[in-house]
């Protein structure tokens, strides 16, 4: 009873489960498919660009075909794909965006955009695009609101930059100085992120800006914002104050307060305050934007690096760095390089850095040699640098010897020069004559730089292409050529084998014997012969079998036929014949036909083909 | 007669191109830097690259703080003379003073294995080295050879030349993110999303910054930054691939 009772709910159910899937299906395929084109705008400045969204409804898939139009730029940016169930009807949208913009002022017209879909083909309606020229532009945008984060008092958020050390307001050229960049969304606003963090200006280069951001809520002049944290460095090459200038793209959506104004009062619908406040978070529509929150053109000085006090050795490291250890050898002779390690590691900028001097500089000759950065954090702000470089001495006997590195450290403002642990070592063989001064005039910097350029070449060598054979056309055929050559060879060299094999050559001699010996048989049968057939096509059947017994021909007898084959087979019954006619002296008038019928079916029984154990 | 005729006006053209290779040479001797980067350019218009017209034009870009263009002159040199101690310095001093590093990723024994030879030389290796092993199959096909000696040398020469396709087939695989390199000429140059003069810039890379172009179109190229992950369009103007020497 009870068992039914359940039979009889899950069929229910089961009813239920499938009217429910009909009813879906039939809704989805209900939906008719739909394509549209919208600009965001109707006029554009030249070089700038309108954004075109279109819409295929009802489809999950559908490539556009864009069509060219002289002088007009359609760029995807991107495709998204939309599913949304209103009242228990499912819509699915393919949304593609375009940029769409020119450098040539004009009026374009966008053609119809056609979309196949099952073998249909939909078309979208044509739509305009003014490019105006930069001061038609300007003239019409004048009276339109910006949408920069700047509109409305940063109603939808703006960006920060400072530099991460609140004990200072400046930085010095070359030197990475770590940043903080936040972005401050208003609490209530939802917003999405449409790109990284990018510079404005060019006076500052932006380094290494953190993946991953920090997210707090802080409350700014009396607002609550969301904000979002980035750590990153920014370096300048030229002294002098310039604008910190980023930016960053989102999308973001912020209530809109004075969408209330022609319907109920706000906040006082219930006596609630509480339940006021929860009726207007849920009433008040939203207004979302495309804006770019750009930070305020905060000024950061770039200080240059003093001359006083500049240390010869100074290549333009600046930060703080330290000695981490190092390998120089104890034994030396003069005019022998051997190689020196060293690891400074800190902070700062290590693009700058170059190898340690040896000192005393005078008693050694060095040669460039290779470095290898290890980041210590993400932003690679701090880290290690192990230097590798070969050192001659130059003057023999025992000597100190360390390793000298300068920098300019932001922090003390002043150059600081950081010496290794000194290194006792022993020098062989005689003190080397010097092959140039030893003492070099010091210069300012830039011509320090010119003078080490290798200078100009007198002689001037041939002219070639510059693109790499791998890239031309001709690579693929010369790498077949080759190729064919191999399997020609190769191909080649199969003949040439089939054509010696032993195996081969002896089959054919043995062929070549039989044929002879059945040809003189067939002649010593047209001449009356009996002796001569009988000793031919004995021949023919001892070299056919000595081949299959592997025995010499002239072995193979009546006695050695008899003990592998029956008496009664032509071949035995041939030898048989031949021996009479050998040893038995019959002299007969011609060759009788059986013979000649017993030579055939004695060859026919040697056919491997029909014959294969004899 | 006739080739006596051609070979003196072949002459001719290469006294006539050497005398405006000296005369450039003597203008950046007289500190006449940009004059002589000009006689260099129709040089190399005229007759085509050469490792010294490219390396004497990198050293006038050098000397004008172009540091793009210096270093884009410079791996156009790279590519015809790869193993010149004085370019590589050079190229090094260019990339120092244009902060712009190249790293490969990879270890530097490997670096300089790959970068023992051009990527030319690594093509004409494998090319020659597959005609070689074709012909000698080839003359093996041929002919028989009785000598055991000369047995044992044709396979060690066969199994050097499959080592050396081999090779060479694997170090072009490795650079074979070279055929759309390109080098940043401007300091200003910015990475934008669209094609467009004033679309949304996206980062600026900074002259001497390699590049690998992706796409040309609308005067623009489709860029990615190596070793930033950036991404994006920059003008040509600012961008030129080495092996192209496109010099805007």
């Amino acid at each position: 009873m009870v068992m039914c009772r359940y039979l009889e709910m899950i069929s229910r159910y089961l009813h239920l489960g499938v009217l429910a899937v009909v009813l879906m299906s039939t809704c989805l395929e209900a939906a008719a498919v739909e394509v549209d084109a919208r600009l965001d705008l109707e006029s554009v400045e030249v070089g700038n660009g309108a954004i075109m969204t279109l819409r295929i409804s009802g489809a999950r898939s559908g490539k556009p075909e864009i069509p060219e139009v002289e002088n007009l730029i359609i760029q995807s940016r991107g495709q998204s794909q939309q599913v949304q169930m209103v009242n228990g009807i499912t819509s699915v949208s393919v949304i593609y965006q375009y940029a769409v913009g020119s450098n040539v002022p004009g009026d374009y017209q966008i053609p119809s955009i056609a979309i196949v879909l099952d073998g249909k083909r939909y078309a979208t309606q044509p739509l305009m695009l003014k490019v105006l020229g930069s001061a038609v532009a300007s003239a019409v945008s004048g009276n339109e609101p910006s949408e920069t984060g700047d509109d409305g008092k940063n109603r939808f958020g703006f960006l920060t930059v400072e530099l991460a050390s609140n004990e200072r307001r400046h930085v010095y050229v070359g030197e990475i100085a770590p940043v903080r960049i936040r972005a401050w969304i208003p609490e209530a606003a939802r917003a999405q992120l449409r790109s990284g963090i990018q510079p404005e200006g060019v006076a500052f280069t932006l380094h290494n800006v953190s993946d991953e951001a920090q997210q707090t809520r802080e409350i700014k002049d009396g607002k609550r914002y969301l904000v979002v944290t980035w750590f990153g460095g920014i370096s300048a090459t030229k002294a002098g104050k310039y604008p910190a200038s980023l930016s960053l793209n989102a999308t973001v959506a912020v209530r809109d307060t004075a969408a209330l104004k022609t319907g109920r009062p706000k906040g006082r619908a219930f006596g609630d305050p509480l339940l006021n406040r929860i009726f207007d978070d849920v009433n008040e529509p939203m207004i979302q934007k495309d804006i770019t929150l750009k930070s305020d053109d905060q000024e950061i000085e770039v200080r240059a690096l003093p001359s006083e006090g500049r240390p010869d050795g100074f290549s333009g490291a600046v930060g703080e760095f330290k000695f981490d250890g190092g390998e120089i050898p104890a034994d030396w002779k003069t005019g022998e390089p051997q190689q020196i390690r060293a690891r400074i590691s800190g902070t700062g900028n290590f693009a700058l850095m170059n190898a340690p001097k040896v000192s005393p500089a005078n008693d050694w000759k060095i040669y460039p040699g290779k470095d290898e950065f290890t980041a210590g954090d993400q932003a690679s702000f701090s880290g290690s640098k192990v230097f590798q470089f070969s050192a001659v001495p130059r003057r023999g006997g025992e000597q100190n010897m360390a390793l000298e590195f300068s920098f300019f450290d932001p922090k003390a403002v002043a150059y600081q020069t950081i010496t290794s642990p000194v290194r006792e070592i022993r020098v062989s063989g005689e003190d080397m004559v010097d092959d140039k001064p030893a003492v070099v005039e010091a210069g300012p910097e830039p011509a320090k730089k010119e003078r080490e350029l290798v200078g100009q070449r007198s002689v001037m060598s041939a002219s070639r292409d510059l693109m790499p054979l791998v890239f031309r056309p001709a690579f693929v055929p010369l790498l077949g050529v080759g190729g064919g050559l191999c399997i020609v060879g190769g191909l080649f060299a199969v003949i040439r084998r089939r054509l010696s094999d032993p195996r081969r050559l002896t089959q054919a001699a043995m062929e070549k014997a039989v044929k002879d010996a059945l040809v003189a048989a067939e002649y010593c049968s047209a001449s009356k012969d009996v002796s001569g057939f009988f000793a031919a096509g004995r021949l023919a059947i001892q070299v056919r079998l000595g081949a299959r017994w592997n025995q010499p021909a002239q072995a193979i007898t009546l006695a050695e036929i008899t003990a592998r084959i029956s008496d009664d087979s032509p071949i035995a019954r041939f030898f048989h014949e031949a021996d009479l006619h050998a040893y038995g002296r019959q002299v007969g008038s011609g060759i009788l036909p059986q013979w000649q019928v017993l030579l055939d079916e004695a060859m026919a029984a040697l056919n491997p083909s029909t014959h294969p154990l004899i | 007669m006739v080739l006596t005729i051609i070979y003196s006006l072949l002459a001719g053209l290469a006294v006539a191109g050497e005398s405006r290779f000296d005369q450039a040479n003597r203008q950046f001797e007289s500190g006449d830097i940009a004059g002589a980067a000009v006689v260099y350019q129709e040089i190399l218009a005229s007759d085509g690259p050469s490792a010294s017209v490219l390396f004497n034009l990198g050293n006038c870009d050098q000397r004008l703080g172009k540091y793009g263009y210096a270093i884009h002159a410079y791996e156009g040199a790279r590519l015809l003379s790869p193993r010149d101690s004085d370019l590589l310095a050079n190229l090094d001093l260019a990339r120092k003073a244009a902060t712009a590093f190249e790293d490969s990723g990879r270890h530097p024994i490997a670096d300089a294995v790959l970068n023992c030879l051009s990527l030319n030389e690594w093509s004409w290796l494998v090319a020659g080295s597959a005609l070689f092993l074709g012909g000698l199959v080839l003359l093996c096909g041929f002919g028989r050879m009785r000598r055991r000696r000369m047995i044992y040398c044709v396979r060690i020469s066969a199994g050097f030349a499959v080592f050396l396709i081999v090779g060479g087939a694997f170090a072009l695989y490795l650079r074979r993110d070279e055929a759309n390199r390109g080098i940043v000429l401007n300091e200003s140059a910015v990475v934008r999303l669209s094609p467009f003069e004033k679309a949304e810039p996206l980062g600026t890379p900074g002259q001497g910054s390699i590049v690998r172009i992706l796409q040309t179109k609308y005067g623009f190229d489709f860029v990615e930054v190596i070793g930033t992950g950036l991404r994006g369009w920059v003008p040509d103007k600012d961008v030129s691939a080495i092996h192209h020497m496109r010099r805007p």
